[in-house]
This record gives structure tokens, C-alpha cells and sequence, in this order.
């Protein structure tokens, strides 16, 4: 091995570093220790001056070493690596010693200590830079496809922006249309447009783009492989109706005699058994459901197969399982709505007056099962007095409820407050009981103002029961905090604004991709502010309310930023994988595959490997492409056969001896 | 059916019509009721004083039940509903429960958590069965309009086992029409009756309770009947003090203990069910049911 000539760079990062610790003194105490040839201290070394100090080093002083003790490593070792780089070294010889998160700004107030802690810090970090080992990055090819998950308006606009770029795109959707909730919506806030008028042009562009392959109502059943190669298995639900052949006349609906409650309604109205969800549907196929259907409940019927021209209808049909190979992942899996029934006070389910707001949205909506028509459960006449509660699940402290803020309640109740207005006269009175009043997006706090001047009355105040009247009326008291005065308010509509949820299959998609899930349930991204679209896993990324509640705005921002990601991955046609991961040493491992049960995205597979001509054994095979290098495995192997790469035991050992010393 | 009668404080001391009434009428539905020898207050008051106190008084009648190889009848509702918390937290809490058992050793008494503990709504709807009351029903209480009062503790905290529906009850209603009287869902029906005010707020427990009297009269209800000590003690007691308070409409409306109606369309003497004891005008109501009887 060449002897160590270690060059070490104390920053004083302005006086971020420099106000607490002597930096001179660091620099000093860093010039005797073994191996080190130079050390200096300088006001910002990650500035270009800084940099150019070090690569001069590296050439003058023949440098094969280098530690930098400045700011976290999340924050500039990346920097710095590229420095070393460019002046011929490997990027891996670099050692960071965090003096200034881990030194001096907790230790602001005691000088003295912060420098002796400088000072072990560094001697520590050229402890360990003595034993670092040159590493070569691999790189893996990149296949310039994309499976999207979820096809609600996150999933078909990083869809549309991604075939719009060359990319092959398979949109894989669990319902029989794509479209999401935003399908079910009358209008958005807070401009009112008619939310079918500016889905459905995308939902057509969908299905017409060659480069989309839309497989609807089918679900993923396994994912393989790692960023750049996925495996993936979709599941093709029977819908008993040949796609191919179904021109989407719906003359079989209209002779089908079986009904159903319409799920795209709420289970308000009613469908037949055989149907599309609702009149814009992508793909315009029709579906027999079985559990109404009578053939298959009592083997009679048939109507839809002689009625069906194209001859479409196929009884028969199984489940099948399609194999993709893709190189990114988008997972716009969506969102939920919050079960009102699980919160008993507000009377959903018991008084027929009380709704949710998305069944209110469906009554309002043309194509819904009222045709537009707003009216009370209990008579069928036009409500007089509505009510809306929000935050119905949201911001609750109880466990049924959900912690964090719906983000949508509060714009989508002005929103059906103004529709009400418009519909029923302005002479309908509108109560909204609210929390706090959230219309924070572009153009909503206006919004809001509108609303106000309609003359909704707005009461700052969450009602905590609802009684009913012998003759329907409902009646609940409510404290105003804005007026401190108690209410008690009649209603012949109430309204509840239902929180979101993660979609129900989310936990299981979690284990499928290894995407780990945020203490509230949704998808977690990578990093809430800089990569909000990117998980733990390269190549997996988020769009829309499958990472936490937004609105349409929102979600297709995010939708954007997911395509940007996978895009920026599949363009170069290679991803650089980062090369602190596990190793094997295969003569101390006895292939028990501790290390295989413990791994969390399933990087380590234990193999039959033969040695020798005449030897088969049993030993762990790491996949460099998928490890993390988190070191879980190391820890668990009983022989000591693992170790990671730039962080092996005896790097860590000369860490600790130094430390102990010090 | 044999249970083990668990009186309590305060039906021994003020509220007499409450036990002459059970005693009265339970056998008579098959319910033999067995008196609890050494029992003891149920905790209840201690409780966010003194918690091991709590625990170790209502663990100890829980014991005397299970000495005796009975379920157990609280006629209270606040020590029905104290026997049932005192069972659930024991049996999660192995700990709490082998330190209650020791200070029970004393005694020669051990808690096991056999003896299941009744309530009286739950005794007459789910044991003894409508059928069987309407059968013993001697003189209905027809065209008579009885409001339900079920009281806090009968329904809440929903997270104990409570004997009816906390947000839709409906047991009661069944037992009042099961004796010939008329009932309907009115929106004050969970309203409370302040009793859990008196020490601290009286002001505003007379006008919680007088509310409550005025909205049942106010709907053309006759009476009201009810199954806990507390809410009696308002309801039925207190009505001229409430009408002092709030001083506004003066209010009267009967008020009886569902098992007194019971006692008393079974035929039982008015003074059998301890109706001599109520202060509101109850039996004024029966002799108009007696006379439209007879007429």
C-alpha cells in the first residue's frame, strides 16, 4: 500500500465555524498527525478559490488523501468528491469531519470545548482516511419505459408528459376508467371550471397516444429489480367483455335488466350490471360486474351477449397476468375519502339528511344520479337551510380521525356553498363551521372574499352533535369562537367535508416497492422540500395525493415533478449507482442468509456458488444495483463475512481508537 | 336467573323507591336477587383522588360477587359503570392486578374477574325479554306518552361495554311500549341532566335539568321515565327548586323509575313500587290511567 499524504482543510465556513472553534489552532494540531502533509485553514473551502487550494494540493504535494472538516457530509461531500475528481484522485478518498452541525453550532456558547471537539473530530476523520479505499462507481443501463400507477389526474398528466417526450408509458388502473376522483367532481375552485370539461380532453389524449399503453381495470401484483430494470407483473382483471371488440355502444346496458347501487355515486342511483362508470370513461369498455349480474348469480340471462353487435361479451374470461419491463416507476396511487360513519355524532348514516361533500358534488353534477338536481334525501324537495362541518376526520385527535389537515375541505365547501347559491337562489342560507378558515392557493383567498359577499355565513366552530327532528329537520349547537356566542342552528341539508385518506392498498404497494410510508400513512418522498417526488428507492417516484392530501393544482405540479425525475433518469439511458454497499467474503460466509431475512429492499440473495469443480455451497450475493448501503446486514452476520464498503470495520475501529486517544 | 343486588350509597340512603321497587318486581320476572353480605361503596368517588383506592373497592365487591358464584347487579349506573372500567383496565393490566389482590388477601378475598357485571336496562331487555314483560303486564299504560331518559352513563364512554347504543339507544323505548305506553324519539333525548354540576355549578345544573323538563313537556310528553339514581334525584326532586332558579315557565312533569311503571301495569300496589316516595305529581298520571280504564 502507498504511504498516506493526507491533506486536511479546516473551514471556517464565515463565522458559522470560525465564531466558536479555533480554526487555527484545528489546523495546527491537524498539521502533526500521522500521515497528514499539509493543513490549512480557510474562510469558505467549498467556494471555487477553495477548491482550487485543494486540487493544487493534490498535484503539488502529491496528495492521495484528502479531509475536509466543514459542514455535514449530506450538505458537501458530494462537492468535494467532484473536486478530487477533477484533479485525477478517486472521489472516494475523501473524508468529511462535520465540525460545524456537530460542533460548533451546538457548542456556540463554549469555545474551548468546541475547539478540543474540532480537534478529535479531525483526528478521527484522518484516522479513517489513512484506510480509505479507492471505489468505482458502476453504472446501470436506464430502459426508456415507465409504469404509472394510479390513473386519477396526477397519474395521466406525468403520463402524458412523459410519452409527450418519446417515453413508453403503461398506465395501470385498478377501476374500469381512468379519470380518479377528480372524475366525480362537478366543478373545481377556486375558478369553477367544470371539471369534466378540462379532464375528459385528457383523459382522450390517453388513450390515443401510441406511446401510452393504458391498461385499465387491472391491478400490479409483484414488482422486481431495481432502477433502470423493473419487473413488473399487472394483474388484467376479466371484465368479461372483450376490449378489442366492444365498441362502447352501450346498447347491452340499456337492455341489461339487473341494477346495481353506482359506486361512482356514492351508492346514490344505480347502475346495471354491465356498465361503464360514468358516460366520459377511458376506456369507453363496458364491465359485467359478477356479484350483480344473473347469469352469474343464477345462470340465466344473457341478455347483453344477443343484444351485442360487435359480439364483445365473453363469459368466460379469466384473470390474466401481463410481465413490463420498465426502467422508473410513478407511483399516483391517490387518496381516499374519510368513512363518515366511523365519527357516530354527526349522525351520517342514521339521519338522511346528513351527506358527505363528495355526494353533495355528485347531486350537482349533470351526469349524477339527481341530474343536477339538489334536494334532501328525506322528500326529494330543494334544501332551505344548509349546513356544512368541516374537517369531518381531519385534524382530529381522536383515533379515528386523521392528524394532519385535508388541505382541500375548507376551498371545496366555498366552493359548494357558492354552487348552492347559484342553483337554489341566493335566499338559501349557507352555514359553514369551520376549524380555520384555509384558502391559501393562488386565487382562493379571493375566492373566499366572493363567497362572503354571497352572504354565507361563516361560524367559527366545530359542532360536536347533531339531533334530528321528528319531521327530519336537523338541529345542532355550535359555540362561535368569532362572535363568542352560542349557536343553535337548523338545517335541512347537512353537509360533512370528509378528510382524505391513503387509498386502501397502499400498505401492501409499500412492501411490493419497498417505499417506505410517512407517519400519517401516505407515501414518503425522499425529501419534503428539495425532492419531493423522489422515495428511498432510485428510480420509484411519487405524484399526487398518494404522497400526502393536495389539490388539483397541486397534484399536478407534483405529477410534473415525477415525470422531470423518471425523464431526467431515462434520457441519459444510465444511472451512476453510488458504491458504498455491501460485500461479501466468501470464504467466511456459511450461508445461513441472516443477511437475505434482514434486508429491507431485498438486495441480498443467498446462492448456491461453486468454488471449486468438485464444491457447491450456499453463499450471500449481494445486488450492488439495489443495496442502499445501510449496513443492516453487516451488523446481523454471525461469521463477520459482510462488511460495507467505506465504512469497514477497521475503519471504524481506527475511528474509535482515535476518538479514545483524543 | 340469580344475580347478586349490589345497592351502593346512595339508593340505601335517599333513594328507597329505587330498591322497593327492584325487589319488588325482579322476582316476579324470574330474577331472584341475592343480597351481597360486607359490600362496600363502589370507589367510584375516589377515583381521581385516590386511583388504588378506586381499584381496590371495586375490585373487592367484584369479589364478594365471585365468592358467591353470581353476576352482579349494580343498580346504580355510576357503580355499574365503575365495575366495568375496574374489569376491563384489571384484566389488560396484570400488574394493578396482583397489587389489588394482595391488599384483598387481608380479607381472604381474591379478584379473578369471573363474576359479569349487569345492568338493569340490560337485565330486563336482554334476560328477562320483552315477551315476558309484555305477558306480565297486568294493567297497560295506555294512551299514556312516556319520554326516555337514559342518562350519561348508560350510554358513555362508548369505549366500555355499555348496554345499549351509545348514539342510537332504543332499549328503553322498547321497555316503556312493552308496558302499554306510548314513546317517541325526541332531539333531547341524550341531553343530560346536570346532576355531575351540583357541587360545583347549581346555577347552570337548574337550567341544564329544567330545560330538559320543559322540552319533554313541551312535546306532549306525559312523563318521563328513567334508570339512574342521579337523574332521579334531579328530575323527580328538584323540579320546584329549578323553577325557583330559572324562574321563568313553571314546569311539572312525573318522573318515575322505569322499573316503578313496571311494578305497577304488573299490577303491583303504587306503594309496592314505592311511588309515595316520588316527589314529582306521579300518581295523579296513574289514576288517570286507572279512570280512562275504567270508563
Amino acid at each position: 500500500m502507498v504511504e498516506p499524504r493526507i491533506g486536511v482543510y479546516v473551514c471556517h465556513c464565515g463565522l458559522n465555524i470560525a465564531g466558536s472553534v479555533d480554526v487555527k489552532e484545528v489546523a495546527e494540531h491537524a498539521s502533526h498527525l500521522p500521515g497528514v502533509v499539509v493543513a490549512r485553514e480557510y474562510r469558505y473551502v467549498c467556494s471555487d478559490p477553495g477548491q482550487q487550494m485543494i486540487r493544487e494540493d493534490i498535484d503539488g504535494e502529491q496528495l492521495n488523501r484528502v479531509v475536509v472538516a466543514a459542514c455535514s457530509p449530506r450538505m458537501h461531500e458530494f462537492t468535494f468528491r467532484k473536486t478530487l475528481q477533477e484533479a485525477g484522485l478517486n472521489p472516494y478518498l475523501l473524508e468529511m469531519a462535520n465540525i460545524r452541525e456537530h460542533c460548533s453550532w451546538p457548542h456556540e456558547k463554549e469555545p474551548d470545548l468546541a475547539t478540543e471537539k474540532a480537534k478529535a473530530l479531525v483526528t478521527m476523520a484522518v484516522a479513517k482516511a489513512r484506510l480509505v479505499e479507492p471505489l468505482q462507481a458502476k453504472s446501470v443501463p436506464v430502459e426508456k419505459s415507465t409504469l404509472v400507477i394510479g390513473g386519477g389526474i396526477a397519474g395521466i398528466s406525468a403520463s402524458l408528459k412523459l410519452a409527450g417526450q418519446g417515453f413508453k408509458v403503461y398506465l395501470v388502473e385498478r377501476e374500469p376508467s381512468i379519470g380518479g376522483h377528480m372524475a366525480q367532481l362537478d366543478k373545481t375552485f377556486p375558478t369553477l371550471d367544470c371539471s369534466a370539461c378540462i379532464l375528459t380532453p385528457m383523459m382522450v389524449d390517453v388513450s390515443h397516444n401510441p406511446d401510452i399503453e393504458l391498461l385499465a381495470y387491472s391491478e400490479v401484483k409483484g414488482v422486481d429489480g431495481y432502477v433502470g430494470n423493473f419487473k413488473v407483473t399487472v394483474r388484467r382483471k376479466p371484465r368479461y367483455v372483450d376490449e378489442e371488440k366492444c365498441t362502447g355502444c352501450g346498447t347491452c346496458a340499456t337492455k341489461c335488466p339487473a341494477k346495481a347501487p353506482n359506486e361512482f355515486d356514492l351508492g346514490s342511483g344505480t347502475r346495471k350490471a354491465i356498465y361503464v362508470p360514468f358516460p366520459q370513461s377511458v376506456p369507453l369498455k363496458y364491465t359485467i360486474d359478477p356479484e350483480h349480474c344473473l347469469y352469474f348469480e343464477k345462470g340465466i340471462c344473457k341478455v347483453c351477449e344477443k343484444f351485442c353487435e360487435a359480439g364483445a361479451i365473453d363469459f368466460a374470461q379469466q384473470p390474466t397476468d401481463v410481465e413490463l419491463s420498465v426502467g422508473t416507476i410513478i407511483v399516483a396511487t391517490g387518496f381516499d375519502l374519510f368513512d363518515p360513519t366511523l365519527l357516530r355524532e354527526y349522525g351520517y348514516g342514521r339521519f338522511k339528511n346528513v351527506i358527505a361533500a363528495m355526494e353533495l358534488e355528485r347531486m350537482s353534477d349533470a351526469s349524477g344520479p339527481t341530474h343536477g338536481k339538489i334536494q334532501r334525501r328525506s322528500d326529494g324537495e330543494p334544501p332551505r337551510n344548509v349546513a356544512f362541518i368541516l374537517c369531518v376526520g381531519s385534524r382530529e385527535e381522536r383515533k379515528e380521525g386523521t392528524e394532519y389537515c385535508c388541505r382541500i375541505g375548507c376551498t371545496a365547501a366555498l366552493k359548494e356553498a357558492f354552487m348552492l347559491k347559484n342553483k337554489l337562489g341566493d335566499d338559501v342560507q349557507v352555514f359553514i363551521c369551520y376549524t380555520d378558515l384555509r384558502a391559501f392557493g393562488k386565487g382562493q383567498e379571493e375566492f373566499y372574499r366572493k363567497v362572503r359577499d354571497l352572504g354565507v355565513r361563516f361560524i367559527h366552530g366545530k359542532p360536536t352533535e347533531i339531533h334530528q327532528e321528528a319531521d327530519g329537520t336537523l338541529i345542532f349547537d355550535v359555540f362561535d369562537t368569532a362572535t363568542n356566542m352560542f349557536l343553535e342552528v337548523e338545517a335541512d341539508l347537512l353537509v360533512l367535508m370528509t378528510g382524505l385518506v391513503p387509498s386502501r392498498g397502499t400498505e401492501e404497494l409499500s412492501r411490493m416497492l419497498k417505499i417506505p410510508l410517512g407517519q400519517d400513512g401516505f407515501f414518503m418522498e425522499l425529501h419534503p422540500k428539495l425532492r419531493p417526488a423522489q422515495t428511498a428507492i432510485d428510480g420509484v417516484h411519487l405524484a399526487g395525493t398518494a404522497q400526502g392530501p393536495k389539490d388539483i393544482t397541486d397534484s399536478v405540479s407534483h405529477a410534473g415533478n415525477a415525470a422531470a425525475a423518471a425523464a431526467a433518469l431515462m434520457a441519459s439511458g444510465e444511472q451512476t449507482v453510488e458504491p458504498i454497499v455491501a460485500s461479501v467474503n466468501p470464504d467466511l460466509c456459511r450461508g445461513c442468509g441472516r443477511c437475505e431475512e434482514i434486508c429491507e429492499y431485498g438486495a441480498i440473495q443467498v446462492q448456491e456458488v461453486q468454488p471449486f469443480r468438485w464444491a457447491r455451497v450456499l453463499a450471500a450475493n449481494v445486488n450492488e444495483a439495489v443495496c442502499r448501503g445501510c449496513g443492516a446486514c453487516a451488523v446481523a452476520c454471525p461469521t463477520g463475512a459482510i462488511s460495507m464498503k467505506h465504512y469497514t470495520d477497521r475503519q471504524i475501529q481506527a475511528m474509535i481508537k482515535a476518538a479514545v486517544e483524543a | 336467573m340469580k344475580l347478586a343486588l349490589f345497592l351502593g350509597c346512595t339508593i340505601p340512603t335517599e333513594q328507597y323507591a329505587f330498591e322497593i321497587s327492584v325487589r319488588e318486581t325482579l322476582p316476579k320476572l324470574g330474577v331472584k336477587l341475592v343480597d351481597m353480605k360486607g359490600a362496600s361503596c363502589c370507589g367510584c368517588p375516589l377515583r381521581s383522588v385516590n386511583e388504588t383506592a378506586w381499584l381496590y373497592l371495586s375490585a373487592r365487591n367484584l369479589a364478594l360477587a365471585e365468592e358467591m358464584k353470581l353476576d352482579v347487579l349494580p343498580l346504580c349506573n355510576l357503580c355499574e359503570l365503575s365495575f366495568q372500567e375496574v374489569t376491563k383496565l384489571l384484566a389488560s393490566r396484570p400488574d394493578l392486578k396482583e397489587r389489588i389482590n394482595s391488599l384483598l388477601e387481608k380479607e381472604g378475598l381474591h379478584y379473578r374477574g369471573e363474576s359479569q357485571v349487569k345492568s338493569l336496562m340490560g337485565v330486563l331487555y336482554d334476560d328477562v325479554g320483552l315477551e315476558r314483560i309484555a305477558q306480565s303486564v297486568k294493567r297497560p299504560l295506555n294512551g299514556i306518552k312516556i319520554a326516555a331518559h337514559y342518562g350519561c352513563h348508560t350510554l358513555m364512554p362508548s369505549e366500555y361495554e355499555r348496554p345499549d347504543d351509545p348514539w342510537n339507544p332504543h332499549k328503553l323505548e322498547d321497555l316503556i311500549r312493552a308496558v302499554g305506553a306510548e314513546t317517541e324519539d325526541y332531539r333531547e333525548k341524550l341531553a343530560c341532566c346536570g346532576a355531575l354540576l351540583v357541587a360545583s355549578a347549581e346555577d347552570a345544573l337548574a337550567h341544564v335539568a329544567w330545560s330538559k323538563l320543559k322540552a319533554v313537556g313541551d312535546r306532549g310528553f306525559d312523563a318521563m321515565a328513567l334508570v339512574c339514581p342521579f337523574c332521579h334525584k334531579m328530575f323527580d326532586a328538584r323540579q320546584e327548586a329549578f323553577n325557583l332558579v330559572v324562574g321563568r315557565e313553571h314546569v311539572t312533569l312525573p318522573v318515575f323509575y322505569y322499573v316503578q311503571l313496571l311494578g305497577w301495569a304488573m299490577g303491583i300496589s303504587e306503594k309496592g313500587v314505592g311511588l309515595n316516595l316520588n316527589m314529582s305529581p306521579t300518581r295523579t298520571l296513574l289514576r288517570k290511567v286507572r279512570r280512562r280504564r275504567k270508563s
